[in-house]
């Protein structure tokens, strides 16, 4: 009964850039007819930040707190197709300096996942499955002015593949996803990379993003417990400059390892409880992130 | 349900098709080569800034178009341009249409590129850019507004002067075009109606190389070829021959070393002051007016940018002190509160419009920043019209040095009145823009706009509404963007105007009108 689960935390990451929205990475669905509603909370704070690959604090931001709350559903169109859905509301805000915070609705995802491939064996599974995704910005948020902005500003279109293998109670699972993102545009018709550019367009790099995890289920299957890796490569993008500004089209790395845990806690009620953290331990134009995700879910059949 | 897993495919095509329709942006001004509107004939008599007269720095006189020794570079000229690379070919579109534009295009990228403010060392202190040792970090210069409209001025003033001398030569010489001795020549621009010798793109290209190189000592390299690149692009397009690049190259070099001794003797070098001079200007206003600016950020930078900035030799005003505002009102007075009481609302309120304003006109760090984005709009004005070179010059030269003067003028009033940010005089006050390094009354982005704006608003008066309404929204910019009181604004835009009418007045009387 573990294909019903729905494992979602960590939507947002040390950016907020939706590239590794955990739902569309796992290998979980939902069945026909069922849906999942989440609700999830992230806070996400740093005090230290790669200035390209420079490590450094910044008395003019002290700690930078991104918060994020985000509804999102998973619904089983069929046995073997998902659509997942998720529209974050985020809040930046810095302790230190005189700059002042933004809120509002950062960028509407929508996921298409399917099952590929099964393969059991006795009491062992392998399984793949791929997820197409499209994030579309969902208000007219200022991408410049990193990082205290929402989110990066452009459409992002990915196609993830996620391979999982089952032993018993134990799991083992990874994934590399390929986004493609469209101009972000920015409020100035001018700007300076590491050449003029004269428009208020930015083209942004595309970009990777790759995870690993290992976990485990209870014989009862009502809690799930999970280390995680994961991480983003930028393909192309450039550093920031000594004391510039971040920069949408930045090259942002980062490398974070994690753990989450998912419980019901009343046996056929469908209501789940979720908590994950995360640290980022490497990074290139990014902030050292500690990120924790509480949420809870709920599901229940639609139709049968 | 079986439809759904069409969407898939959709994606996977919505993806490739806006992948494949991404194109290049622009990162350069696209200039078509033209036919000059007018070729000012007696604009070498026009007055020049800094030389007496146009005909002051001399060159040899031509070798005769029949002579043996200029047949002989005809045919050089011939043999280049029968076996002209792509590159060549791209090299004479880049240079062939407006060169000054062209070099104003790549002083303003190297403003950007420097305009980066030093970063704290872990101790706390601050490290400075060193003229003498300009690769070390901090790097030399920090092209800020003071440093950058300084930049533009000398470039743009100089270039002024080799014009009026390039013409003056010109017409006195009258050496005709390569394709006007030998009709066989086929030039890869439009024929510009000018006397060839000397070559003004060669004055101007070794203008560009002298000054930009003094201002952005890191850059020689990158100028030197720019430079060479231009000069060799007239060959390449059958418009000049080498001795008239090489008279153009040595009346250029000339008239940019007069630039440059002036330059070395400014004042700038002194605008950037130890902490205890600092902290003496800040003392004179605690002590004549009971306020004083402190920069708020961590660590405290020491020293604001160049408080002597206002004792650097100004080019069209006599005395700076001649358009100093009166006082900005005293912080907690009503007049002063109800600034400060419009900025909390806006910043409480903020519109979509007032945001995008604010940051349409930031050209804070990283930028051109506002004397550069005055330029560019002087560019397109420039192309509109289809100017010579001479009155290219001369508009960026008129135009730059009311902006050097605002900007004298402006720090001078910043470091007398030394007056704080409302960041610091509102307590809690936010900003959506960064809070520049110097007192806030009154505003540059409103003294340097308007001093722009008076200079391209005679020169091209039709569009004089436009380039008001430019220096007004850059001076209200700021406003919304927190970081001025709308005093700051409203008294900028007055001595801006104030100081731009300086420059016109020598237009006026330059010869050119």
């Amino acid at each position: 009964m573990k294909y019903f689960k729905l494992w979602a935390p960590a939507i947002a990451l040390a950016l907020s850039l939706n590239l590794s929205a955990q739902t569309p990475s796992d290998a979980i669905l939902m069945h026909k007819g069922q849906i999942c509603l989440a609700a999830l909370y992230t806070h996400d704070t740093w005090d230290e930040y790669w200035e390209g690959t420079l490590k450094r604090d910044n008395g003019n931001i002290g700690t930078l707190t991104r918060q994020t709350v985000m509804p999102m559903f998973a619904l089983g169109i069929t046995d073997r197709i998902n659509v997942i859905a998720g529209l974050p509301w985020v809040r930046t805000s810095a302790s230190a300096g005189q700059m002042t915070g933004v809120s509002g609705l950062q960028d509407a995802g929508l996921w298409v996942k399917a099952k590929a491939f099964e393969l059991k064996t006795g009491e062992s599974a392998l399984t793949l499955h791929a997820t197409a995704g499209l994030t579309v910005p969902a208000s007219n948020y200022l991408a410049d002015y990193m990082p205290f902005s929402l989110g990066l500003g452009c459409i992002d279109a990915s196609l993830r593949a996620i391979v999982k293998y089952q032993w018993k109670g134990w799991y083992a699972r990874a994934h590399l996803g390929y986004h493609v993102r469209g101009n972000t545009t920015i409020e100035r018709d001018y700007y300076y990379t590491t050449q003029d550019y004269y428009t208020d367009e930015v083209d942004m790099p595309n970009a990777l993003d790759y995870g690993a995890s290992l976990g485990w289920w209870n014989p009862k299957g009502t809690l799930k417990a999970e280390l995680t890796m994961d991480g983003l490569q930028t393909l192309g993008g450039f550093d920031i400059r000594r004391q510039d500004a971040g920069f949408p089209s930045n090259k942002m790395n980062f490398t974070r390892l994690g753990a989450g845990m998912q419980y019901y806690p009343i046996s056929g009620t469908g209501l789940g409880i979720i908590v994950s953290g995360g640290y980022v331990v490497a990074g290139r134009n990014m902030g050292q992130s500690l990120v924790l995700t509480g949420g809870v879910t709920y599901q229940f059949h639609i139709w049968h | 349900m079986k439809k759904f897993t069409y969407l898939l495919p959709i994606i996977l095509c919505l993806a490739l098709a806006f992948w494949s329709c991404e194109k290049d942006l622009p990162t350069e001004a696209v200039i078509e080569p033209y036919t000059f509107a007018g070729l000012d004939e007696n604009g070498g008599n026009w007055d020049p800034v800094l030389l007496a007269n146009g005909a002051e720095i001399g060159i040899p006189a031509p070798a005769d178009v029949t002579s043996a020794a200029y047949l002989a570079e005809l045919e050089d000229l011939k043999n280049a341009a029968a076996s002209l690379s792509s590159s060549q070919k791209a090299a004479v579109q880049y240079w062939g249409g407006n060169a000054l534009v062209r070099w104003n295009e790549i002083a303003r990228e190297l403003a950007a590129k420097y305009n980066l403010i030093p970063a704290p060392n872990p101790d706390g202190t601050y490290p400075a850019p060193n003229a003498a040792n300009p690769s070390q970090y901090p790097l030399f210069p920090f092209a800020n507004p003071p440093y950058t409209c300084r930049m533009l001025a000398y470039w743009s003033a100089a270039q002024f002067d080799a014009m009026i001398a390039a013409w003056y030569h010109k017409y006195q010489f009258n050496r005709p075009a390569p394709h006007e001795v030998d009709s066989s020549i086929e030039t890869l621009l439009p024929h510009s109606g000018l006397p060839a010798y000397p070559s003004e793109d060669a004055a101007i290209a070794a203008v560009s190389k002298a000054v930009l190189s003094a201002m952005f000592p890191l850059e020689k390299d990158f100028l030197a070829a720019k430079a060479e690149e231009h000069k060799n692009s007239r060959l390449w397009a059958g418009m000049n021959v080498e001795s008239d690049l090489v008279a153009g190259d040595s009346l250029g070099r000339a008239v940019a070393a007069r630039f440059l001794a002036r330059a070395a003797t400014d004042g700038m070098k002194n605008a950037q002051t130890p902490k205890p001079v600092s902290d003496s200007i800040a003392q004179a206003a605690q002590d004549r007016f009971g306020w004083h600016w402190e920069n708020l950020e961590t660590p405290q930078r020491p020293v604001g940018l160049t408080p002597l900035f206002g004792k650097v030799k100004p080019w069209c005003v006599p005395n700076i002190v001649d358009v100093r505002p009166g006082p900005p009102p005293a912080p907690g007075s009503p007049e002063f509160q109800r600034d400060a009481e419009e900025l909390q609302d806006i910043q409480d309120n903020l519109t979509t419009e007032q945001r995008r304003i604010a940051n349409f006109w930031s050209d804070g760090l990283g930028t051109y920043t506002p004397p550069g984005h005055w330029n560019r709009f002087a560019s397109d004005a420039l192309l509109a019209r289809n100017y010579n070179p001479l009155r290219t010059a001369r508009t960026f030269a008129y135009m730059n040095m009311a902006i050097m003067d605002a900007g004298i003028a402006c720090w001078d009033a910043k470091y007398y009145y030394h007056y704080p940010r409302p960041s610091q005089a509102i307590p809690g006050f936010q900003t959506i823009l960064g809070i520049p390094n110097f007192p806030s009354y009154t505003s540059g982005h409103s003294t340097f706009s308007a001093a722009a704006a008076t200079v391209l608003a005679h020169i091209f008066p039709e569009d004089k509404a436009q380039f008001d309404a430019w220096a007004e929204e850059a001076a209200e910019s700021r406003i919304y963007g927190g970081i001025h009181y709308r005093f700051d604004a409203t008294v900028g835009i007055e001595t801006g105007h104030l100081v731009g009418n300086y420059s016109v007045v020598v237009a006026q009387a330059d010869g050119a009108e």
